[in-house]
């Protein structure tokens, strides 16, 4: 049956010049996304350039000024707190979601009664809307009256309240905070789903050897599962550094430009001050690192046949 | 005997690491929900805080009779479904293609979709703003729907490929054979298997739209016209935080989600996860 299935295959192949039309068809299905990334996607990129390299106010056609905005905001020194703040803010997140994932996997995997609530219930905060956690983590970390202050007053750790999101390097830590809480899940479904597809086999071989579990953990799952460790946390990097919503609503980039990172940046200056060049030209600086990320992800990710 | 010990307390230390987990992520959402059906003074005197006293549901009556939260739910309802559509649709037909027929450009393609996963709105909504709004679609719910699938569409491709990749070829080469066009062979023989990656695909979509703030922050400036989550938002833009308010909100804009997420929890896991593992 196979066989005489290929066999008339071969047949239609030489008759109708079948993979020609296959190519076409190929292209009539991939049309409508490829046109959709081109006007919506792609040809606004190339626009953003453009309006970058120019200096345009309100009610006047824009002026070319070539790479002025860019050497701007290099003395800019909201631009270079910006540059701070969002390093601090990716790494510090991403290192920490990263380790509660892999806390969270570890204690869910194999063996453990109730996986399924304990895991439903993880995922709560990535479900909640933004607006919703980012306000809720205002309230724990507001002065007066917020729940943390409240706590910690209540343990007797500290005498006064203290205005967490008042003080700078407090702010950016609550900001912090308040997107590792959203964004562990991911981490800790992803490895999970990652140490079950380990064949179990390699456990019992190594218990056999009388490795412990640490020893276990090192040598074999963290080598095993590392493409996926590596993968989510270039996802988490990229998403984590183009932030907007959860900065935006704690904090909109205060106090004093303290959690300023690049897109609450762009936005401010774009549609707070209206000087579209300029903010164009500080979301384009975040590409270079887009691009090396993009680079290392698709060398994971598109290896395929 | 030594080893059975070792097993009971590695067994009791993840049930204590898995609590302490479960209280850092129940809290917040402990103290929504609770919040939610507290008196105005209640919230604002710090008492009793575990326990709304006296019980009350003036916020929710207040939120939506005094306020417009219920066209702005409305609106990001049909937001998301539009959108859900649109996404579907092309990354299926996209999927297909790149999934299951040789052409060239196949993998220029493939890699498009891949970085478009990654692209963030950060880079392009100041131009998509300018471009909408030259002809005329800003503050409008359609301009929206428009720009939305930028964020669903890559995410949806990338996961039905793999989908549409891990169905046997032999399926459709003898619908082909009999003379079946490809669209014929898509729509009628494979599309009907992949039922789960599309409902997996689409509520993930559907709850990334539910989320979305910035370009609604951007393109919707009436109050008519606004989603949920900026309505929500700039109540929070008054001098005093109305807590009761914003918390009732919360509690009725988390629900969908949790009911969608309660019920295709499987098919979430799969969606969040199929960027990073492979299958």
């Amino acid at each position: 049956m196979k066989n005489s299935n290929k066999i008339k295959i071969k047949q239609l192949v030489r008759k109708r010049g079948f993979f020609l039309k296959e190519e076409r068809t190929a292209w009539l299905f991939v049309l409508p996304l490829t046109l959709y990334f081109f006007t919506l996607m792609i040809y606004p990129f190339i626009n953003g350039i453009f309006i970058s390299l120019t200096r345009k106010l309100v009610g006047f056609p824009p002026i070319f000024v070539g790479f002025q905005n860019y050497i701007d905001l290099i003395h800019d020194w909201v631009f270079q707190r910006v540059i701070r703040n969002s390093f601090i803010y990716t790494f510090g997140a991403v290192s920490i979601k990263l380790g509660l994932g892999m806390v969270m996997a570890l204690s869910l995997y194999k063996g453990i009664k109730g996986l399924r609530f304990f895991r439903g219930f993880f995922l709560l905060p990535w479900i909640t809307p933004t607006v919703i956690s980012g306000l809720i983590w205002v309230w724990i970390f507001q002065g007066y009256a917020g729940f943390l202050n409240i706590a910690l007053m209540g343990l007797g750790i500290i005498k006064k309240e203290i205005p967490w999101l008042a003080i700078p390097n407090l702010a950016l830590f609550a900001v912090i905070v308040a997107n590792v809480w959203r964004g562990f899940p991911f981490f800790g479904v992803s490895l999970l789903a990652a140490m079950q597809s380990v064949p179990q086999e390699y456990y019992e071989a190594a218990k056999i050897d009388g490795a412990s579990a640490t020893q276990r953990l090192w040598h074999i799952t963290v080598p095993l599962i590392k493409p996926v460790i590596i993968v989510c946390s270039l996802i988490s990097i990229v998403r984590t550094f183009n932030d907007f919503n959860l900065v935006w609503i704690m904090t909109r980039g205060g106090p004093a430009r303290s959690t300023h990172i690049f897109a609450t940046y762009t936005y401010e200056t774009g549609f707070l001050s209206f000087q579209w060049g300029k903010a164009m030209a500080i979301s384009i600086y975040i590409t270079p690192l887009l691009v090396i990320a993009i680079i290392f992800l698709s060398h994971y990710l598109l290896r395929e046949e | 005997m030594h080893k059975n010990t070792f097993v009971k307390w590695e067994t009791i230390y993840r049930y204590f690491v898995l609590c302490v987990v479960f209280l850092i992520v129940i809290f917040p959402y402990y103290w929504i929900v609770v919040t939610s059906f507290k008196t105005m003074g209640q919230i604002s005197s710090a008492k009793s805080i575990f326990i709304p006293n006296p019980f009350t549901l003036k916020n929710y009556t207040h939120l939506i009779k005094d306020t417009h939260f219920l066209l702005w739910f409305k609106n990001s309802l049909s937001v998301a479904i539009v959108t859900v559509i649109i996404t579907l649709i092309l990354s299926n037909l996209a999927a297909y293609s790149i999934g299951r027929i040789r052409f060239r450009g196949k993998k220029l393609i493939a890699t498009l979709v891949l970085v478009f996963y990654l692209f963030p709105p950060t880079v392009i909504f100041i131009p998509l703003y300018l471009m909408l709004n030259k002809i005329g679609l800003t503050n409008k719910l359609e301009g929206v729907m428009l720009i939305y699938p930028t964020i669903t569409l890559a995410f949806s491709t990338w996961f039905l490929i793999s989908f549409y990749r891990s169905i046997p070829m032999e399926l459709e080469e003898a619908a082909l054979i009999d003379g079946a066009s490809r669209f014929q062979a898509f729509r009628k023989v494979i599309l009907p298997l992949t039922l789960p990656a599309q409902t997996a695909a689409a509520i993930f979509s559907f709850s990334w739209c539910w989320d979305e703030f910035l370009y609604a922050l951007v393109f919707l400036q009436d109050v008519g016209k606004q989603t949920m989550n900026i309505g929500v938002y700039e109540f929070s833009l008054a001098d005093i935080y109305p807590w009761g308010l914003l918390m009732s909100a919360g509690v009725l804009m988390s629900i969908p989600v949790i009911v969608l997420y309660v019920f295709v929890q499987k098919y979430m896991i799969r969606g969040l996860t199929a960027g990073a593992v492979k299958e």
